[in-house]
């Protein structure tokens, strides 16, 4: 029977893993165990849905509802002092439970402390654009709407921003594959030499594991190259490679190895 | 070191040297090989590190122009993405013939570690490569040595006969 | 000669004018000289003046963060090189400490050091480089030549290090493959002693110089609430008036043990970022020699222990696996499977010689992450420009990309 490959996430798989293997858990802590974060927490908590909390790896992590979140970074930025959004993006559960989760990475540079905000959306929904708030957030929203396809609702320009305009597929979702699927894998030859090329020009050879033994450039091999399309036995002899031709270059001298200096001290 | 003084006496008088229009025009070509800066990502810092002071391009004719149209090698140094490469097919159908492409690294090569959606699996799938560069990052002795190649390439070829061009297709 | 055929429009979009407000649209790049890499920049012009400004990226994605959803973690380690090109080793250790704070790892002194100082070497090595460019963009081809000639020393250093000139891949997770090798120490004590007559060439070359000064001062001014608006970090922030340094405030490794300054300015020109980074460079300065001394307490305390000793996620020392029956199979299988950290996420952020550099990791206990970002400053460096090019002329966004100090292997990922 062929082995069962999930089409929801086609990302590579562990080959082996232990029927009693037990993962643990990065050590999380009450976020009453740290003065700061819990005043900071208590003033979000006063005003919108908390429903998780937890410092982990020395960092406060609160999950909060997808519509609170403008509020959210909004009082954070103008009370609580977090002054930059170093960094959003959303990580793809869509295998799990058919939704996003959309972090926002705070940091307070009088307090030193850095918070997480979290939260979930459904498949499909699109977030809140924070770009008023932290101009930084411009260009996250669209590298996430680039990778995931999550639109931002009042995002000035949204717009892919790392993959041309022109492109089909999400390339980070978990349905998406490393090498990428048929469009992408013959983006470049339709787009310069038109569909018709693509038998003159042949697919992409992407097998990281072939070796090929007539491989008429062998560029690898120093010394052992041959032209292009001659036939390899294997045994040649390696082919010195001089700079120059043998018997010498029309008005340029010919290179002697005799007179060459080998510096070795480069910081004489 | 070169030998600055021009020593006219040295073999057989008169600075005159009987050659054929092949091999003067190719001691032309091949002497000033202008290089269009085409650094796309690591292999360009190596590339601009044997332009510098201690490798010294120059020495070889080799000098960086920033235009097409006066380049005759294309030196592409790093990885290719398919959102760049209508440009590369763009800035090489700008160049004017005979032109050269040297392919500098792994990326350029094969696509190399970036086995991705994103990049293109060989230069050579958009414009015809003469000389391919192993390495990641190869040496600026590497490119020495490949542009001392693409100058020994240079010298073999008929200079005066019309030049055919090269495609990819 | 006829062209070769191909499907591509004739390009007329480079420059196109617009006859009814007279408004001009220029397009720079994404094959420029001074663009410092792949940076494209739509520029709406009236007359030389940039109304408009419109970065558009991406001309190097090549899908780092797919890739480490599909690697084990050593295995990434690699590729993190080609993020910033310029000082390899930061990234390197910026993911490698990422990684430690997940599965809790203590590096041991002497790995410390020795990272401390390779962290310090790229640091010069990145800011040498940054010079170098934007004086050759600006026009001083002299420091240019001057700049790389003491870069190569630095690469001399590394490659007898860990054998590669740029893509280094010098630090592992959980310490460093090796020691220094017997000439790192003197080696750099010369470059170290001849360093601050060289920073004085060429401030001597740039400070007073008149085109340097025309181009520099007041131009691409960014003030404190756009910078910490658009995340500019690093020597971008520290020159609009915030002293925010991570190796100080939140201090990794053993920056708390080193004694140095933080340059800022509260100017927030072209020529404040220029007064840093070359401080920074005097700086590094201070911290190697401060590293060597360290270095050299450990020989003599008898620290030999170059990785961290856990076995279920650190492989053992070469002798071990060579002898031992247990760490051969330990290392079979940590080279195989890869390491599994537990369930859980991070997110730490160290100073790269650009700025914050951040590695985002959300483990669920695979051998692959789940998912991966990097946080790279030279992404919102780029991004300032939509607002901070605007006013400006033609000439001087060669020098505000020149010392906004971006590196597309780093924006684009």
């Amino acid at each position: 029977m062929r082995a069962y490959t999930p089409k929801d996430d086609v990302q590579a798989k562990a080959y082996y893993t232990d029927r009693f293997y037990v993962s643990p858990q990065v050590p999380k802590q009450k976020p009453e165990s740290d003065e700061v974060f819990n005043a900071d927490l208590e003033a979000i908590k006063a005003k919108f849905e908390v429903t998780d909390a937890y410092i982990q790896v020395e960092q406060l992590v609160i999950y909060i509802n997808a519509n609170d979140i403008y509020g959210v970074l909004e009082l954070m930025r103008d009370e609580l002092e977090y002054t930059q959004l170093s960094e959003m993006s959303a990580i793809d559960w869509l295998a799990k439970g058919n939704k996003f989760e959309i972090f926002y990475q705070m940091l307070s540079m009088n307090k030193r402390k850095r918070i997480r905000v979290k939260y979930f959306i459904e498949n499909g929904q699109a977030v809140d654009s924070v770009e008023k708030l932290f101009r930084s957030a411009d260009w996250s929203e669209r590298e996430m709407f680039d990778m995931f396809g999550i639109e931002a609702n009042g995002h000035p320009f949204m717009k892919r921003i790392l993959m041309p305009y022109d492109w089909q597929g999400f390339p980070l979702l978990k349905t998406y594959p490393l090498q990428g699927d048929e469009f992408a894998a013959w983006y470049e030859v339709d787009k310069i030499y038109g569909k018709e090329a693509r038998d003159i020009i042949g697919p992409e050879l992407r097998d990281t594991a072939k070796v090929d033994r007539y491989d008429s450039e062998r560029f690898a091999r120093l010394g052992h190259e041959v032209p292009k399309g001659t036939k390899i036995t294997g045994n040649e002899p390696k082919n010195e490679q001089n700079y120059q031709e043998d018997d010498g270059v029309f008005m340029i001298k010919k290179f002697d190895k005799k007179d060459s200096v080998v510096i070795d001290d480069p910081q004489r | 070191m070169a030998q600055h003084k021009v020593n006219y006496t040295q073999d057989g008088g008169l600075p005159v040297a009987l050659t054929s229009i092949d091999k003067i025009v190719n001691w032309g070509r091949s002497n000033s090989i202008w290089a269009l800066t085409y650094g796309l990502a690591c292999c360009g810092i190596e590339m601009m590190a044997s332009g510098a002071s201690r490798y010294d391009f120059d020495r070889f004719g080799t000098i960086f122009r920033a235009s097409p149209r006066q380049a005759d090698v294309m030196i592409v140094a790093g990885t290719l993405t398919k959102k760049h490469a209508e440009f590369i097919k763009r800035l090489y159908d700008q160049m004017t013939e005979p032109k050269w492409v040297i392919s500098m690294g792994s990326c350029a090569n094969t696509g190399g570690m970036f086995n991705t959606y994103a990049t293109v699996q060989g230069v050579d799938r958009i414009i015809p490569v003469d000389l391919y560069l192993p390495g990641c990052a190869p040496r600026p002795e590497t490119l020495q040595y490949g542009v001392m190649l693409l100058q020994k390439k240079i010298r073999a070829n008929e200079a005066s006969r019309a030049q055919k061009a090269k495609r990819l297709m | 000669m006829a062209q070769i055929k191909n499907r591509l429009t004739p390009f007329f979009e480079n420059i196109t004018f617009d006859r009814e407000d007279n408004e001009m649209i220029l397009n720079f790049g994404p094959q420029h000289p001074s663009a410092h890499g792949q940076l494209r920049l739509m520029l709406h012009l009236q007359q030389e003046q940039i109304t408009k400004a419109h970065p558009d990226v991406g001309y190097l994605h090549r899908g780092m963060e797919k890739m480490a959803e599909n690697m084990i973690y050593n295995e990434f380690m690699p590729t993190t090189d080609r993020m910033d090109y310029i000082a390899s080793s930061s990234n390197n250790y910026g993911f490698a400490l990422a990684v430690e704070k997940l599965v809790g790892l203590d590096v041991p002194r002497r790995a410390q050091v020795i990272r401390m100082m390779l962290l310090e070497i790229n640091r010069l090595m990145s800011h040498l480089f940054w010079l170098a460019t934007t004086a050759l963009d600006i026009g001083a081809m002299t420091v240019f030549l001057f700049a790389f000639r003491e870069r190569e020393y630095l690469m001399d250093i590394i490659e007898g290090y860990c054998g590669a000139r740029l893509t280094h891949a010098a630090i592992r997770i959980g310490g460093v493959p090796l020691d220094i090798q017997d000439s790192f120490i003197s080696q750099l004590r010369i470059f170290l002693d001849k360093l601050p007559q060289n920073i004085k060439d060429y401030e001597d070359l740039l400070d007073t110089n008149r085109i340097w000064l025309m181009r520099m001062e007041e131009v691409g001014t960014i003030p404190t609430e756009m910078a910490l608006s658009w995340g500019c970090t690093g020597p971008m922030l520290r020159a609009s008036g915030v002293k925010w340094d991570i190796r100080k405030e939140e201090p990794y490794e053993l920056y708390d043990e080193v004694e140095f300054d933080v340059p800022w300015s509260d100017k927030g020109d072209n020529f404040a970022r220029y007064r840093i980074y070359m401080e920074e460079m005097r700086e590094s300065a201070k911290i190697l020699y401060q590293t060597i001394d360290m270095y050299q307490k450990c020989v003599k305390d008898g620290q030999t222990e170059l990785m961290a000793h856990s076995p279920k996620y650190i492989s053992a020392p070469k002798l071990d696996i060579m002898t031992q029956n247990y760490s051969l199979m330990q290392h079979f299988v940590l080279v195989t499977q890869g390491m599994r950290p537990p369930v859980g996420e991070v997110y730490v952020a160290t100073e790269s010689p650009k700025g914050e550099l951040g590695f985002y990791i959300n483990s669920q206990g695979g051998p692959y992450p789940y998912r991966l970002k990097m946080r790279a400053p030279s992404f919102w460096h780029t991004g300032i420009l939509t607002d901070l090019l605007p006013g400006h002329y033609i000439p001087d966004v060669v020098s505000i990309i020149g010392t906004t100090n971006i590196v597309f292997g780093e924006v684009d990922r």
